[in-house]
């Protein structure tokens, strides 16, 4: 069982972000909501191997994605179908449209199994660039855990994305009220994954501790990180823009 | 903290450094990344950069849950800040006329 621990580097990790790191690490490895843990290693494993692809190199160099032709360069382990998602949300995001988004489900895609791997590619992109940023080698993958899927879909339907959301309103009186806590109203990007709550519930463990918990994003008068709330914006802006978010 | 230091750092203390950090960590430039690294914990310190990449990650991977779900700005930041996206070019990136915010 990989540990993390970031007590070798020469610089203070703060405790929080570790806690959350090995959190992640144990939750990518059991069984979810619509992906054994076996699964979820594999979507893990896809995604790294996304960032050597020659396709998705010659696709991102290209003026437009769909201009390019062939086959990525994966695992072995996944659907051509999951393989191209995991490939196209991991090396070029900023050009992924609903277009795309559609063929894929006229394709055969399962809509739940695509934001549960969503969620686990965005932990796995959370957890690798930090370390690649402070110059380490990727944690070695978790084990597969036995265990199957519960397959528990909550009241979500299309209406504020491409894909199905849960409107917090809609959560009232659920199984899944908690995720809201009872609030009316929640960001956008909160709501985004929320076909499968527990994929926001797991990424977002990670954004209270490597960014800001809610209650501090507009507490201006106090300073909760090592950097201030104007630098964290700019190096968030910084990627963003990078990586062409509208968001 | 909004300073008259270095014109580089867009008014925000040592915004130079941080945006040559967050450009190097999406990059593939090892050695610019090391030496963006190294320039933030010798300056700022060691904590400063650990959180600086933990910024820069987080934000990394919740990019990409914005553009894989299609989710669209709020209304209301999308009109507050309609201008400067404008200004800024962010309205000709390609995902703009997916969320249904471009210019």
């Amino acid at each position: 069982m990989t540990e993390i621990s970031y007590q070798k580097l020469p610089w203070e990790v703060r405790d929080d972000i570790t806690a959350a790191h090995r959190r992640a690490w144990q939750r990518l490895g059991q069984a979810g909501i619509w992906l054994t843990g076996a699964q979820r290693i594999a979507v893990a494993g896809e995604t790294r191997t996304a960032l050597d692809c020659q396709l998705c190199r010659d696709r991102k160099d290209a003026l437009s994605p769909n201009a390019v032709q062939g086959s990525h360069d994966h695992t072995g382990q996944l659907s051509d179908l999951e393989v191209e998602q995991i490939h196209r949300i991991a090396t070029d995001p900023g050009r992924l449209g609903r277009d795309w988004y559609e063929g894929l489900l006229a394709s055969g895609m399962v809509e739940e199994r695509y934001v549960e791997t969503l969620g686990v590619i965005a932990n796995i992109v959370a957890i690798d660039t930090f370390t690649h940023g402070l110059g380490l080698d990727p944690w070695p993958l978790p084990e597969a855990r036995p265990g199957e899927p519960t397959r528990k879909r909550p009241a979500a339907r299309r209406q504020l994305a491409w894909v199905p959301t849960l409107a917090p309103e809609d959560a009232i009186g659920t199984d899944d009220q908690d995720l809201y806590a009872g609030r009316p109203t929640a960001a956008n990007i909160y709501q985004a994954m929320s076909l499968v709550p527990a994929a926001v519930k797991g990424f977002f463990d990670l954004v209270v501790n490597q960014y800001l918990p809610p209650q501090a994003m507009r507490d201006f008068d106090n300073e909760y990180r090592a950097i201030n709330h104007a630098q964290i914006e700019l190096v968030a802006g910084r990627v963003s823009a990078l990586n062409q978010c509208v968001y | 903290m909004v300073g008259d230091g270095d014109p580089r750092d867009g008014g925000i203390e040592n915004g130079a450094r941080l945006i040559r950090f967050a450009t190097a960590v999406l990059g593939d430039d090892a050695g610019e990344l090391k030496a963006a690294r190294e320039d933030i914990a010798a300056v700022m310190g060691g904590a400063a950069l650990t959180d600086t990449a933990a910024v820069a990650a987080l934000f990394n991977a919740i990019d990409r849950v914005a553009d894989a779900t299609g989710i669209p700005l709020e209304d209301v930041k999308a009109e507050a800040t309609a201008d400067f996206r404008a200004d800024i070019g962010i309205d000709a990136f390609a995902a703009a006329d997916e969320k249904g915010h471009a210019a």
